[in-house]
């Protein structure tokens, strides 16, 4: 049902993969492919963290800031009445990709690491935490548990403000005053 | 908001790669370094001021950090442009004057938000590691000769 979507899921994970064990075909330049590499990285943590994860498998995740300045990291889960025969697909081609990419890069860290090409490492991480922060994000979206339940409607799928409405959602709460950051 | 952060790096560590090191190994340590110098530090310093019991959040501290650097990073073009021009004393005071405002400007953007978030007699604490952190990019800036 999301062509798009799906195509862009994997397009980006997929070519800064690709890019980074062929870079020495593409360029010479170790720059040029650092800033392509984490370009593609990033443009990837965008799209499945705001795009492809609410339209393939209707999870959604994100932080909001109170005025009194603590941070919430909310997660969310869409309740579908029926599963399609499309949506499945969709959801396992979400799922492989998501939890595929980052062992990939967890195996070049340590290729890296051991072949000591030192300079790769900076970038190898950065992969990592992009790739690992949308998997977390998404597998507690999804183990969330049917504690609250309610129903979500499409139109907040429109926009990320704060949503008054009932959602099925698991808040957490990262407080600063233990001195721990309000990231998990 | 981190797009902001990334894009002013990723320019900076461009504009300061290919100096006065090997010219044959094409800048890539440096700009690795570079890269790794801004978010280590900004990281660094952020978990420095929550650790004092600021009630900044982390990433808001990162966005702050990130998008600071861009007054050193319009010092930076400036300095390139100078240097086209000569690299004698009279470019160099040029290039201090400019470096020099600019981190003093950056300095105190970041410290304006950083610091409000601690209480009163920890404000020198959280503001040491901003100044250091912006001096050591200006060094980078001020001490960078074209190959």
């Amino acid at each position: 049902r999301h062509p798009l979507a799906t195509f862009f899921h994997l397009f980006f994970r997929v070519s800064a993969i690709v890019t980074y064990l062929f870079c020495d075909w593409f360029s010479n330049s170790f720059v040029a492919c650092f800033v392509t590499i984490l370009l593609l990285l990033s443009f990837d943590f965008w799209s499945v963290k705001n795009v492809t994860g609410r339209l393939l498998v209707g999870l959604r995740w994100w932080n909001q800031i109170d005025e009194d300045g603590k941070s919430h990291w909310v997660f969310e889960a869409k309740r579908v009445p029926t599963i399609a025969a499309s949506t499945e697909a969709e959801a396992r081609i979400f799922w492989l990709g998501l939890i595929i990419c980052p062992v990939i890069w967890t195996m070049f860290f340590f290729s890296t690491l051991f072949s000591l090409k030192l300079k790769w490492l900076a970038l190898v991480i950065a992969g990592i935490s992009l790739q690992t922060a949308n998997l977390y994000g998404y597998i507690h979206c999804k183990l969330g548990g049917p504690k609250t339940i309610s129903r979500v409607t499409s139109r907040l799928f429109g926009t990320t403000d704060v949503p008054k409405r009932q959602s099925r959602r698991i808040a957490e709460d990262g407080t600063e005053d233990h001195g721990k950051t309000g990231t998990r | 908001d981190l797009w902001g952060p990334l894009v002013l790096c990723v320019s900076l560590a461009l504009m300061l790669q290919g100096g006065s090191a090997d010219s044959k190994d094409d800048g890539g340590p440096q700009f690795a370094e570079v890269f790794v110098i801004i978010w280590f530090g900004a990281v660094v310093i952020t978990l420095n001021s929550k650790l004092l019991g600021g009630t900044i959040s982390f990433f808001q501290s990162l966005c702050v950090l990130g998008y600071c650097v861009m007054p050193l990073t319009m010092a930076m073009l400036v300095c390139r442009l100078v240097l086209l021009a000569g690299a004698g004393t009279v470019s160099f005071i040029i290039r201090l004057i400019v470096v020099g405002a600019m981190f003093a400007w950056s300095t105190l953007a970041s410290t304006a938000f950083l610091a409000d978030s601690q209480p009163p007699n920890r404000k020198a604490l959280v503001v040491y590691p901003i100044f250091l952190f912006y001096f050591v990019i200006s060094w980078m800036i001020l001490t960078f000769t074209p190959q």
